[in-house]
């Protein structure tokens, strides 16, 4: 076993604790009990805060090159989102969503920047 | 008169529709992971471990990126939070369970297992716990399956790393579309988008990506709770939307 494939397992590990962590622990202690309703309504927002982060960092921010805000740079990007956006709101389908968006930022790709 | 159908494939065609959306997904996340260095054993692994596309995708670009573990693993835990909301939910179901079942459920419990599960149970009254734990290893079998296969696709070809990272953004928009229940939600996705660039580019680093995902979400709760208490219920910003295509197609996908 090589030495980044070490480093890789313990990471799968670590991330498999993290990821079981925040399943367990709620559906332990709420089998038994009533969730309280501050937990609930505050937990609500995470989720949509965290995915719009990570879009946001995806279309709009250069890591490359030092975390710089790319505006509308990333144009093949924006509009693909766009796209996305209209297919989940209309299918409800995962697949088809990212399906549909990577045939799209390839296509797109030809004519702007990634 | 229909004949009697064995319980295992009944849940199977249940989850049918959610198995095969894995599909392409999981191809994609193989290549990734394989692109992230992971041979085809680690790549199955994480699979099974971890279970969760948003969570592997991430791993994969961080590792491309050559983010710190401590980053990597701080990221994961803020993703993975989401599912103590998931878990809470459907606890409600699982009342007179084992600690044993509730562990085995917790370990493949996932966004849209849980989705199908979630509605079964509050459709269905027929639907087990140990239904809903059909469902969560169906799915898991045939995204590890996908994944596999991704991983040893992404060995045979050089993809373009930029586009096949969209991937991630795109579950990721499709995420914040199953999330908007009311206006409110399509506000605090824009205030987290622009907290998100400030402290991105001011911390020059994915610490921001947690800064932001804090305030943003505290800025939602506290607005929420300022609405009801001023007696905004049914106002502008939290009446219920309802998708046009919402209703048929997630019976399409629960009720077959």
């Amino acid at each position: 076993m090589t030495e980044k494939t070490m480093e890789h397992l313990i990471l799968i590990i670590l991330s498999m604790l993290v990821a079981f962590g925040p399943r367990f622990i709620p559906l332990r202690i709420f089998s038994t009990r009533d969730i309280p309703k501050w937990f609930n309504e505050w937990m609500k927002y995470v989720p949509v805060s965290l995915f719009t982060a990570l879009v946001v960092k995806d279309v709009f921010i250069d890591t490359s090159a030092g975390y710089v805000f790319t505006g509308i740079h990333n144009m093949a990007k924006i509009i693909a989102s766009l796209i996305v956006i209209v297919v989940a709101y209309r299918s409800r389908s995962m697949g088809l969503s990212v399906v549909l968006g990577l045939t799209a930022v390839t296509l797109l790709a030809i004519v702007f920047t990634v | 008169m229909k004949k009697e159908e064995p319980r295992w494939l009944e849940v199977l065609k249940i989850a049918l529709p959610l198995c095969l959306s894995y599909i392409p997904i999981g191809l994609a996340c193989g290549i990734l992971l394989n692109v992230a260095g992971f041979n085809v054993i680690l790549t199955g692994l994480v699979s099974i471990l971890v279970f969760s596309g948003g969570a592997q995708f991430l791993l994969a670009s961080m590792l491309t990126a050559n983010a710190p573990i401590h980053t990597v693993l701080i990221m994961l835990f803020f993703l993975e939070l989401r599912y103590a909301l998931l878990g809470s939910s459907i606890s409600q179901y699982l009342r007179n369970t084992s600690k044993k079942f509730l562990y085995i459920f917790a370990v493949s419990l996932n966004d849209e297992n849980y989705a199908v599960n979630y509605l079964k149970f509050a459709t269905d009254k027929s639907w087990t716990p140990k239904d809903a734990l059909k469902v969560e290893h169906y799915s898991l079998l045939f995204w590890t399956f996908a994944n596999i296969v991704g991983s040893l696709i992404g060995n045979l070809l050089s993809v373009d790393l930029a586009i096949v990272d969209y991937a991630l953004t795109a579950l990721f928009i499709y995420m914040i579309v199953m999330q908007v229940a009311n206006k409110l939600t399509i506000v605090v996705s824009f205030v987290a988008a622009v907290f998100a660039i400030i402290s991105m580019v001011v911390l020059k680093s994915t610490m921001g990506l947690v800064v932001s995902t804090l305030l943003a979400s505290f800025v939602g709760f506290a607005a929420e709770d300022y609405l009801v208490k001023h007696g905004k219920k049914r106002g502008f910003l939290l009446r219920k939307i309802k998708p046009k295509a919402s209703r048929s197609v997630i019976s399409k996908s629960g009720d077959n």
